[in-house]
């Protein structure tokens, strides 16, 4: 419409073409128009929330400008000599991204992943969670020895999950006789092997792949080395040894691989280790500044005392939400533990084993269409689900972790089912008739070529669904969750919190503060959790789908 | 696989039968899903019997008094359906308009940059726990809503000599009002309407759009008459699915609408907007965070489930069929 030639010119003197043209702009400006309530209702609601949670408007001029200068400006800087839009420092190497990408997701990933598994062993007892990890590890690492050893597969193939429930039985077994002897046992000796012993083996066989033999033997050495020195080290700074424990083998060490495989495979990359330094660099030298500077800051609510303490109905300022975030996180790992194997196992059977006509073919039909009937189900339906499941029938106490973590995982079956469907279905057929043409039989296709290549679609289904499911309230009221409690739930048996449920009781608290203070800061906390979850699905879709 | 005698290229028998195990688990896996159907129903009809042993089905379906809780219960099903109702259609005027507009724009419009922002905004929308939601509604929307409609609109400006003053007054809402309640699961439900429907739209064929064009159609007459019409059947199926869901909302509304159920007001049709009310799902929460386990209420609370189960189920059949039924056939 812009190139008007003469030609259009003594068209659109036309009064009905100028009629014609401005019924055309004045749609495009309605859909704009409701677009833009989309988009805007959301940026308030963020806007809203934010303001009431970190209070802006209580900070200095000097503290923006502050923060500006140490941590904004050089990040921007920085990302902008990454994308390559900074010409005259020249392109930079093309493994710079690649290394920034991936720098960002270990060290973020890594301190995340050690702070919650440091945060949640806590809580259920750090001897029984050391005790799991060994009882489930163990069997299965025997199985494929095995396996590997005499060449044997025919009963290996199923001898691992079943060795797995037998770790799972023999965990139960220990834990019950001898978990109060290893109680007894200092809390970093037993995070040595729930953090330090998983570490050095994932990062021992990663080092494997991409050094050699030798030198993952070497970076498992290190690993166990750097677990001792970690706990060494808390104890002489004066914090818990098991935190130095966690952050030296579960956050120093995989940063510490990275950074040699940097300097081994792509040297060129390496100025993009320094994106996570800059932002966290700036950061500290930001808070440093400000104090010694005297400036006020942030009139927050989102402080320390509300992640890390528990809640008081009294008083705002000492109000936290740690043992509902920690039982929110118990729950999405129940969750997930009981929803994706069996939402993958069913997708699996609709999408590659279902045959399509005849009886199996009408049970497919009914089983597809009873799955996007149950998508449809209110949530508060799952909540009488589970209410009736667990306490009228199987007359387990009100509000437990595990009737939670099951009535939420029932909730997300089909969601998980419907995305796995949807990665199973991207799945290029050549890849199956060429496997089935090796003489692979169907679940040899299914378990080596179909689902490697189906795998980045599922999680990311499945932790799109666990996010979405992070801050369902109404199947946890129903269940009888109690929405206070002052310590993290201790086991799967022990009652459940969860951080929504806060956020749902404490909508009525008389006390102005809660509603514009504290309740502001615990959803702006749930909503980053989410947010965080969604882009790591992100990060995994496009990670794999750039492959 | 090769079974008519071909010994040779036959798999030994153990490799036959865990194949078959395989297929087992899997079908086990898949089967699961029935029983969580079969347990939600029966869970739901086991007390929802046993509560119409005690209550009328009649007096339930037909009573105007909900009030399960408090003094003589009374167990009336209506002022809670009537609630609903009141929050589905305010949320169904935000909604459909707005999330169709969407849909239009992002199929016919927006260039592929566009879509790439927006489609993952739209999904950090939907993906906002609703007890977020909730707690907007009340602490943040509610005011606003108060602070920017004025309590009177004048039809007759004042001042008018001879014609007499008539002012229509608005009335302020209450800290708990069906309005903002709505208007917040209007917004949660507006992505499920807008990618619904936007599939709907783009998958009608280009050969339709080009042939509009060659014909002389502006795009505008592209879009309205001939890529809506066209995709009609998925529109209206994701404006079912959009209400049968904000139907089964519960904890924005049960925060924001609040928890004391009223018969509408036909007189003034704005007072309802901008009372408290309660919803089915309201109604449910409630009972479960006050009822120990047992008791007439507490059964109640399983016909309300059913109820709002049947009402839903009903729609997304309904969604499934229009679509089904409806669909036009290009190939």
């Amino acid at each position: 419409m812009a190139t008007d030639t003469e030609d259009t010119d003594w068209l659109s003197t036309d009064a009905r073409l100028r009629w014609q043209r401005l019924k055309g702009r004045l749609f495009v400006g309605v859909l704009v128009l409701a677009t833009l309530v989309g988009v805007l209702a959301l940026a308030a609601l963020f806007a809203y929330i934010g303001r009431d949670a970190l209070g802006p408007f209580g900070a200095e001029p000097s503290w923006f400008l502050l923060y500006f200068g140490t941590a904004v400006t050089p990040i921007a800087a920085y990302t902008l000599y990454v994308t390559g839009r900074l010409r005259w420092l020249g392109d930079p190497h093309p493994d710079v991204r690649t290394v920034n990408d991936t720098a960002f997701a270990v060290v973020f990933g890594s301190l995340v992943l050690g702070l919650v598994v440091y945060a949640v062993a806590t809580a259920l007892a750090p001897e029984d969670v050391a005790i799991y990890v060994v009882c489930l590890s163990v069997p299965p690492l025997l199985v494929r020895g095995y396996a590997r050893r005499y060449g044997e597969t025919h009963f290996t193939g199923p001898g691992t999950p079943v060795s797995v429930l037998f770790g799972l039985g023999a965990g139960v077994v220990v834990a019950v006789t001898l978990g109060e002897t290893l109680a007894l046992l200092v809390d970093w000796l037993l995070f040595l092997v729930v953090v330090t012993l998983p570490a050095a083996a994932l990062l021992g066989s990663l080092a494997v792949r991409r050094f050699s033999r030798r030198w993952g033997y070497l970076t498992s050495a290190a690993v166990l080395v750097l677990g001792p020195a970690g706990a060494i080290g808390g104890i002489v700074a004066g914090f818990d040894p098991a935190l130095g424990v966690v952050l030296a083998s579960g956050v120093l060490a995989p940063v510490g691989l990275l950074v040699a495989d940097t300097v081994a495979h792509r040297r060129g990359g390496w100025p993009g280790l320094l994106g996570p330094v800059v932002l966290i660099g700036g950061v500290l030298v930001g808070a440093t500044l400000e104090r010694s500077l005297g400036i006020t800051g942030l009139n927050s609510w989102l402080t320390p005392t509300l992640v890390f303490d528990s809640w008081s109905s009294t008083d705002p300022t000492a109000a936290g939400i740690y043992p509902q975030l920690v039982g929110s996180i118990i729950i999405v790992a129940v969750m997930a533990v009981m929803s994706f194997p069996v939402g993958v196992g069913a997708a699996i059977y609709l999408e590659e084993y279902a045959p399509e006509t005849g009886w199996g073919g009408r049970l497919a039909t009914v089983l597809d269409v009873n799955i996007s009937n149950l998508a449809g189900v209110p949530s508060v339906v799952y909540g009488l689900l589970g209410l009736a499941l667990f306490r009228n029938a199987f007359g387990l106490a009100p509000g437990l972790v595990i009737t939670a973590g099951a009535t939420l995982g029932l909730l997300i079956l089909p969601i998980v089912i419907v995305a796995a469907q949807e990665a199973l279905r991207s799945v290029p057929d050549e890849l199956r008739q060429g496997s089935y043409g090796l003489g692979a039989s169907r679940w040899q296709t299914v378990r080596n070529v179909v689902l490697p290549e189906a795998l980045p679609g599922m999680l990311t289904g499945t932790i799109l669904a666990l996010g979405r499911a992070i801050g369902e309230t109404a199947p946890l009221v129903m269940i009888g969750v109690a929405a206070t409690r002052f310590s993290p739930p201790e086991g799967l048996f022990s009652g459940a919190t969860a951080l929504p449920l806060q956020i749902f009781a404490s909508a009525g608290n008389a006390i102005p503060e809660y509603r514009t203070g504290v309740l502001a800061a615990a959803s702006l906390v749930l909503l980053v959790t989410l947010l965080a979850m969604n882009a790591t699905a992100i990060l995994v879709r496009n990670r794999y789908e750039n492959n | 696989m090769a079974t008519e005698g071909h010994d040779t290229l036959q798999r030994d028998g153990l490799a036959v039968r865990k194949e078959r195990l395989y297929g087992r688990l899997l079908a086990a896996c898949a089967a699961l899903t029935l029983l969580v159907t079969a347990g939600i129903v029966l869970a739901l009809l086991g007390q929802t019997i046993v509560f119409f042993g005690e209550v009328s089905i009649v007096g339930y379906l037909t009573g105007t008094d909900w009030t399960p809780l408090i003094g003589e219960a009374s167990y009336g099903v209506l002022p809670l359906v009537t609630g609903t109702l009141l929050v589905t259609v305010v949320s169904a005027v935000i909604a459909l308009p707005t999330g169709l507009a969407i849909a239009i724009y992002l199929s016919e419009y927006a260039t592929a940059r566009t879509r790439a922002v927006l489609k993952p905004t739209l999904e950090i929308l939907a993906g906002v726990p609703t007890v977020i939601y909730g707690y907007f509604a009340l602490v943040y929307l509610t005011p606003l809503l108060n602070e920017v409609f004025p309590t009177r609109i004048g039809l007759i400006p004042a001042g008018v000599p001879v014609l007499p003053e008539y002012t229509f007054v608005v009335p302020s809402l209450r800290t708990f009002n069906v309005l903002s309640g709505g208007v917040v699961v209007g917004l949660i439900i507006i992505p499920m309407v807008s990618s619904i429907s936007e599939d709907a739209l783009s998958s009608v064929p280009d050969s339709l759009r080009e042939a509009a064009y060659g014909l002389g159609s502006t795009k505008f007459d592209v879009s309205t008459k001939v890529v809506v019409p066209a995709a009609t059947s998925g529109i209206v199926s994701s404006y079912v699915l959009a209400l049968s869901r904000a139907i089964g909302e519960t904890m924005a509304v049960t925060i924001a609408v609040g928890s004391s159920p009223q018969m509408p007001d036909l007189g003034n049709v704005l007072v309802n907007l901008t009372q408290e009310n309660q919803t089915i799902t309201a109604a449910m929460v409630q009972i479960a965070g006050a009822e120990s386990l047992g008791g007439v209420t507490y059964e109640s609370m399983f016909a309300l489930g059913m109820t709002l189960f049947v009402l839903t189920l009903g729609m997304n059949v309904v969604a499934e069929l229009v679509r089904r039924r409806y669909r036009e056939e290009y190939d």
